[in-house]
């Protein structure tokens, strides 16, 4: 009864891309959701400029799953517009990761997590 | 599968998982390698009428007194099983079906092994009434809970010796001085604490006794069962058939199986203080190092448990990244017999930890065959996957802004 990790969960849970934040500061948005009480919890942290994300930093707590998946966000938001950043969906992480049926609860922490970003963004660009 | 990736990694694993179940002693196999030839003791242990079969029970015979011995019981009182979880079955059920009649209420903890709760659970379904003692939080039932928890109706007290996840040691001999006092059956399950721990039936005033081949360097699949005959204890058996074991077991005695299980308790009663020496400093060693890492607690009580067994949680770190990051070991988060769900130890849960702590505990095990080399790389490995996972953890001031 081994957990199923698919290669892309396993490459990203073991080389993790962008770990950690940026600090507060101009053009830096965050976006939180989960904690650390209930088993998930992602941290976003992004730089913008020129009306895009110029780069990306994730902190995770949690199964490999939903580290693999900070991970991997972080590389897909890249290049986002705001509007391309509301319209981001768990979706597009299940497709890429192949979370299990039972785990996918937690891209709706995700989910979450991105929509925080977005709003963020909204409150520094009136 | 197919798109998924096998959580083993290619590197050897080290094996820290001996309370699961322990590799073969070499000189065990050997003479369970015997039994199988062609030229073996291939006979029927019941078949007295010829000589194979004679040669069987001789074999037989010789491994009852061989387990008899480690346990200071005489050999007429060990009856064969297919291993622990028969055993207890065997002992729990067989009392307190044997004696219904006198009364329905029996005793025992929440942290015992599966095979122990699920079988007073099935008492429950039968009428009878169990008394669930809760330990403290280092683990240990005192011998004073299990004498407010006895009744006149009371029938069976059962008690694991050492825990099979946190490797505490119960007072199993207070235990049953009280139930020999007020006339009530003990049983002890002693799986894990067989070689680890000098065993003595009489002295511990134990009337059932558990035992498994495998964790203590026997072959799987073969155990035995202590039975008290004086005064004759009353016991139904769970099979019918042959009636071998003197109606307790009925089944074919798996000579090669026997032959390997007594052989392992010899040795291991022979070796058992120096093994135990060795492997206790191995432990020290590991959890050194594993302390070295910070953000590390034990679970259970610090000093009343086996040498082998070391029971950690692991702060700021989920529990299935820290398995999945830790595959180059062979450990078990739980007891290997229930774990593989992401529900939390319940004898952890029983302790007192949180559903988290809980969940990122590891039991690391050590055995005969453990070395320096082994402790010294788990505990490098630890320290660099922790390290790498708790660098992602979001960290108290991440809802700041």
């Amino acid at each position: 009864m081994e957990p199923e990790y698919s290669p892309t969960v396993v490459d990203h849970f073991e080389h993790p891309r962008n770990g950690g934040r940026f600090e507060a500061g101009e053009g830096v948005i965050k976006g939180v959701a989960g904690s650390l009480e209930q088993g998930t919890m992602f941290v976003l942290s992004a730089r913008v400029a020129a009306d895009r994300i110029e780069s990306v930093r994730f902190e995770a707590y949690g199964c490999p799953h939903c580290i693999a998946a900070g991970s991997w966000l972080t590389e897909q938001l890249v290049g986002l517009t705001q509007p391309e950043l509301r319209a981001w969906h768990w979706r597009a992480a299940d497709q890429a990761l192949q979370f299990p049926m039972q785990k996918r609860g937690r891209l709706l922490i995700l989910e979450d997590a991105v929509r925080a970003l977005s709003e963020a963004w909204a409150r520094l660009i009136p | 599968m197919n798109s998924m990736s096998s959580p083993a990694k290619s590197a050897p694993v080290i094996y820290l998982d001996y309370a699961a179940t322990t590799p073969v002693d070499p000189r065990v196999a050997e003479v369970m390698i015997e039994c199988l030839r062609p030229e073996g003791p291939h006979g029927n242990p019941s078949s007295m009428g010829h000589e194979p079969g004679r040669r069987a029970r001789a074999l037989v015979e010789k491994a009852r007194q061989q387990v008899a011995a480690s346990i200071g019981a005489r050999p007429e009182c060990i009856v064969w099983t297919s291993g622990a979880t028969e055993s207890d079955n065997l002992a729990i059920l067989g009392v307190a079906r044997f004696h219904a009649d006198r009364g329905r209420h029996v005793i025992t903890a929440r942290t015992e092994h599966k095979a122990v709760l699920d079988a007073f659970k099935q008492l429950e379904k039968e009428g009878f009434e169990v008394t669930w003692l809760k330990p403290g939080v280092d683990g240990i039932v005192r011998p004073e809970q299990v004498r407010d928890a006895l009744r006149s109706d009371t029938q069976l007290v059962s008690l694991m010796h050492v825990n099979n996840e946190t490797g505490v040691i119960q007072d199993v001999a207070g235990v049953g001085a009280i139930c020999r006092e007020r006339g009530v059956a003990f049983h002890v399950d002693a799986a894990q604490s067989a070689g680890k721990l000098p065993l003595n039936v009489e002295a511990m005033n134990v009337d059932l006794l558990s035992l498994t081949a495998h964790k203590s360097y026997g072959p799987k699949g073969v155990g035995a069962l202590y039975v008290r005959r004086r005064p004759p204890l009353g016991l139904k058996p769970l099979f019918h058939g042959g009636g071998q074991e003197l109606g307790l077991r009925s089944g074919t005695l798996p000579t090669h199986q026997i032959v390997g299980m007594g052989e392992a308790f010899e040795i291991g009663e022979r070796d058992r203080e120096s093994d135990v020496a060795r492997i206790a400093v191995l432990r020290e060693r590991l959890w050194q190092g594993l302390t070295a890492i910070g953000g590390v607690e034990l679970n259970g009580h610090p000093s009343e448990r086996v040498a082998g067994v070391l029971n950690v949680c692991f702060h700021d770190v989920e529990g299935e990244s820290l398995r999945f990051a830790l595959r180059e070991l062979a450990v078990s988060s739980g007891s290997a017999c229930s774990s593989g769900s992401d529900e939390a130890s319940y004898v952890l849960r029983a302790l007192g930890r949180s559903d988290q702590l809980a969940q990122s505990s590891i039991r690391f095990s050590l055995g005969r065959f453990t070395t320096a080399d082994d402790v010294d790389r788990a505990i490098a490995i630890v320290s660099r996957e922790v390290a790498r996972l708790r660098a992602l953890t979001p960290t108290a001031d991440s809802n700041g802004t």
